[in-house]
């Protein structure tokens, strides 16, 4: 960060003013659009912020990481355990604001951050691939360890911190049947009901889904709770995986098109009536808002001495410690970065499910993550961008066409995985440098045609 | 103690699970410097195979040959259409491609045979041995997996040492270029081991299968375990690859035990940082992991 | 034995060799001299066919075999001793020679490793240790031995000296000779150190920038004053 003060001034300002134009322009947008397609946007721009990790640590510093989605349960219960049990700042005194479990929940993926690259950049590839698949699997894991703290499986259920003002207008503007949306919170603020109300883990585990989040629109849009953390439940008397793992596991998320016990429309209708405070509205605005801050200082540190820095030891690891760049210091610091970019990320996906819980940050968002960065392009910030409307476009686009071909449940569920998967090994095939890459290269290729027409 | 003792026979089963996989991961690192992710993946998928064959024929014995076989081939087509066509220097490109194999295969599975964890039936008597006027914790079916695991060790080692196939494969893991100018077929070499290794991570997948259920990412955490034990034991050692996955198999035993099975992964982690941190290059290997 | 004609070999824009020309003649040793990036060595991973040439080729007894995958051109009497890590140190002594007749039928691969054990007896007594536990000199016999093992008509040697004490080259070089005379092999053997070379070299080549410069007996390229100091720098 500090390389931030080096930078010529001019390019800083310039940084600062594409960033702002995409930001106004977002948030524009937010404004005219469907209330579902605002809640797209937010899960869009609450993975670009953590693809912008990725594209430093993977594409840039040429380390695969499975784990940057563990590194958002890091973020995401940063934020959780702060704003819930904090009414002030410690020490400073000062009253708690939801800012300030932002910032908390980057600072706990910054020291993670620097304990997994302290570990990881000595590593050789696949040795450091392994070691982020043990977080991935290990941290959720973790989570479930100690239910006093983290809430076990059942995950923590948040009172996320609306807009002051925001929320209690459209409490008396929309009337409940209209706009569940807008009710949810309200039922979910006393935590320690909630979830025992919602048909608890250990008498359902199958029935997660809908209990993990409640009644959220996303309920069905995270990986399901019993995915990953059923690693942890895995062993079994003869220490083996038992019953619990839902097909899905590995599954990105996402998983299933509209959610069913919502209609957009009601929030729509909603939004006609007037000033209503409409909640994917505002998720979007807080994810935007975080993705074009994380993604300004992504672009000054790629753009910058930094992201010179890193490409070389990529590229030749000797020459770069010939000529005075520590390699393992590049390593590293790209590891925090990016545990810093996937921290903030986790902590906006918590806000955005107004819950915690192991399922939602399973090795499923980690893949996931990795998937949506190399089919974006792992070699530049566009490709987190692409990414992420790609991860959550790809999956509505196969529904879609599952449901005109009438596809039974078990082809649509596993769609978009097995499309996935697929264009990930083509990627890697025949583009490397993903999507972006690739039109960058076809853009370049016309060009120089045209040229030598002329 | 008695239960200490308890506790590490009831890990000797699973330990010769782990073992199997963690050898299927070592046979493809040795020789195409590639660690297959996919090969939990790919012993799912032949396992469900294996359920297949079992549900149509009724025997488990035509249903393990079967998914030995599939093993083998599965094998061949990932490094065919997959990780061949892999540019060398992409490593980064060689490692993403087998986590989307991986995930290819798990969505695959979950189209063909739909329906979530399913039962794999139990071949043999699982319950614990009576014998001198006590249950012990070991089945007959655990010394099934175990003689199982100890003849396809002896077989391989038989294989590497004593044959000019194995003596091909081992120059060309070791040298590639010696190896061509020696008059091996080396791509021919490394598809076999390949297909070799699929086999051999088709056996673990079916022996696991009646202990656990089958589902498509019911592995996932063998796939952690696997790799934990593979690199402790040195990636490029079988017979680390062997040990360390026994003592892995006992170590997760005790855990679960001791306090909960929960914490295996979290215990399993621990494993793989200290060694990480301490020897990179692992128990039995003297080669180099970390790169600066 | 063997023949060269007109082969180029190019690495990206970069011309390697280009339009080389040699007879290797049977019962001889033929020395390549040059300096460093001469093109040797890109002369000899060609004929192995490590490399892919440009244009041109080269045959033995009349079959190409430029073009052809190394494990093919083995099989056909032409082998590499590459330069310098060439034994698999992993391996022992007895598993290295073996590596290099596994294609062949079982008794004809007996009956070589015998005599690969005569020529090199120090080989047979360390039958059972790993290669790396050898000498650097036990080392080259070892690869040697290894290239012997699938009988070649044409043995090609890549700078068995680097790295070795004079004494010990001399002994190996003196052997690789005989070798060739008694066996009616076809040796091409590269070299920096040309003194060596030449001393039992029946014919020198001297290659700089990738083309034949001269071709002479090794007495009369020893004796050339001016060749020596403008290609071989001694």
């Amino acid at each position: 960060m500090v390389n931030l003060l080096r930078l010529p001034g001019a390019r800083f300002l310039s940084h600062l003013a594409i960033v702002f134009v995409i930001w106004a322009a977002l948030m524009r947008i937010n404004d005219g659009i469907d209330p579902l397609m605002s809640y797209y946007l937010a899960l869009a721009a609450m993975y670009a912020t953590a693809m912008f990790g990725m594209v430093i640590l993977v594409g840039l510093s040429g380390q695969v990481s499975l784990g940057n989605g563990a590194l958002m349960a890091i973020g995401g219960y940063v934020f959780a355990l702060t704003s819930l049990n904090w009414q002030t700042v410690p020490i400073l005194g000062w009253q708690w604001n939801p800012i300030w479990s932002m910032i908390f929940a980057g600072f706990g993926g910054i020291a993670v951050g620097l304990l997994i690259g302290w570990i990881g950049a000595r590593l050789r590839g696949p040795y450091l691939a392994g070691l982020t698949l043990g977080i991935a699997v290990g941290i959720p894991a973790i989570a479930t360890r100690f239910p006093e703290i983290f809430g076990g499986e059942t995950g923590l259920m948040l009172t996320v911190p609306y807009p002051a003002g925001g929320y209690a207008p459209a409490a008396e503007t929309v009337t409940i049947d209209e706009a569940p949306l807008a009710e949810v919170p309200l039922e979910q603020a006393p935590l320690d009901e909630v979830p025992l109300e919602q048909a608890p883990l250990e008498q359902a585990p199958l029935d997660t889904e809908t209990a993990g989040a409640g009644d959220m629109l996303t309920a069905d849009n995270f990986p399901s709770a019993e995915s990953s953390p059923a690693a942890g439940d895995m062993l079994t008397a003869d220490n083996f995986p038992s019953a619990e793992s839902s097909p899905s596991a590995l599954a990105l998320p996402s998983e299933s098109a509209l959610p069913n016990d919502i209609d957009p429309t009601a929030a729509g209708d909603a939004l006609l009536a007037g000033s209503a405070f409409v909640l994917e509205r505002w998720q979007a605005s807080l994810a935007v808002t975080a993705a074009c801050i994380i993604g300004f200082f992504a672009l000054n540190l790629v753009r910058g001495r930094q992201g010179r820095i890193w490409r070389a030891v990529r590229d030749d690891e000797v020459a770069a410690a010939v000529s005075g760049i520590s390699p393992a210091g590049s390593k590293i610091s790209a590891f925090v970065v990016s545990s810093f970019f996937a921290a903030i990320a986790g902590a906006v996906f918590a806000q955005i499910l107004s819950y915690v819980g192991p399922g939602a940050f399973g090795l499923g968002l980690s893949l996931s993550l990795l998937v949506g960065v190399v089919l974006g392009g792992r070699a530049s910030l566009g490709g987190a961008i692409i990414g992420g409307v790609l991860l959550v476009a790809l999956p509505q686009l196969v529904f879609n066409i599952a449901g005109d071909r009438g596809w039974p449940a078990n082809v649509t569920d596993n769609a978009p995985n097995l499309v996935y998967g697929l264009l990930v090994v083509l990627v890697v095939l025949i583009a490397p440098g993903g999507i972006l890459g690739s039109l960058k290269d076809g853009t370049r290729r016309l060009l120089a045609k045209s040229r030598s027409a002329k | 103690m008695t239960t200490f003792i308890d506790y590490l026979l009831g890990g000797l089963g699973s330990g010769a699970i782990i073992a199997l996989m963690a050898l299927a991961l070592v046979l493809i690192w040795r020789s195409t410097r590639v660690v297959n992710f996919a090969q939990v993946g790919q012993a799912m998928f032949t396992t469900f195979i294996a359920l297949s064959i079992q549900t149509w024929t009724g025997s488990w014995y035509v249903a393990l040959i079967g998914a030995l076989a599939a093993g083998a081939v599965l094998g061949v087509i990932v490094q065919y259409l997959v990780l061949r066509p892999v540019k060398r220097s992409d490593t980064s490109g060689a490692i993403i491609a087998t986590f989307g194999v991986l995930i290819a295969l798990q969505a695959a599975a979950g189209m063909i045979w739909p329906g979530g964890s399913q039962a794999f039936p139990q071949p043999f008597n699982n319950s614990g041995i009576e014998f001198a006027g006590r249950v012990w914790p070991i089945s007959i079916y655990d010394f099934v997996v175990i003689g199982i695991t100890a003849l396809l060790v002896l077989g391989l080692t038989l294989l590497f040492t004593k044959t000019s196939l194995g003596l091909s494969m081992r120059a060309a893991a070791f040298n590639p270029e010696v190896a061509r100018l020696s008059g091996v077929r080396v791509s021919r070499v490394l598809t076999f081991g390949w297909a070799l290794a699929g086999s051999v991570g088709a056996v673990a997948g079916v022996l696991v299968a009646p202990v656990s259920t089958i589902s498509p990412n019911s592995f996932d955490i063998l796939l952690v375990f696997a790799f934990v034990a593979a690199v402790i034991g040195g990636l490029d050692s079988l017979i680390g690859a062997i040990s360390i996955g026994v003592f892995t198999g006992l170590v997760i035993s005790l855990v679960s035990g001791y306090s909960d099975s929960g914490n295996a992964p979290v215990v399993a982690l621990l494993l793989l940082a200290l060694n990480l941190i301490l020897k990179p290059e692992g128990i039995f290997s003297h080669h180099k992991a970390r790169s600066v | 034995m063997l023949t060269i004609t007109d082969l180029s070999v190019n690495y990206g824009a970069v011309q390697a060799l280009s339009s080389v020309s040699i007879e290797v003649p049977k019962g001889e040793v033929t020395a390549v001299i040059g300096a460093n990036g001469a093109g040797k060595s890109t002369l000899m991973r060609t004929l192995s066919g490590l490399v892919k040439p440009g244009s041109g080729g080269a045959t033995v007894g009349g079959v190409t075999i430029t073009g052809r995958k190394p494990e093919d051109i083995v099989r056909l009497g032409v082998s590499l001793v590459p330069e310098g890590r060439s034994t698999i140190p992993e391996l022992t002594v007895e598993e290295n020679l073996r590596l290099g007749g596994l294609w062949r039928d079982k008794a004809e691969r007996n009956s070589t490793h015998a005599q690969v054990f005569d020529l090199f007896p120090v080989l047979a007594q360390r039958r059972k240790m790993r290669a790396d536990t050898l000498s650097g000199g036990e080392r080259q016999q070892l690869a040697i031995g290894r290239a012997l093992m699938s009988d070649p008509r044409v043995l090609l040697l890549d700078e068995p000296s680097l790295g070795l004490a004079p004494l010990i080259v001399t002994q190996i070089l003196e052997l690789v000779s005989r070798l060739a005379r008694e066996s009616d092999l076809a040796v091409l053997l590269v070299e920096q150190n040309a003194v060596t070379a030449l001393r039992v070299a029946t014919t020198g080549v001297v290659l700089n920038l990738g083309k034949v410069v001269m071709v002479g007996s090794g007495a009369e390229i020893a004796s050339d004053e001016q060749l020596r100091q403008a290609y071989l720098g001694y």
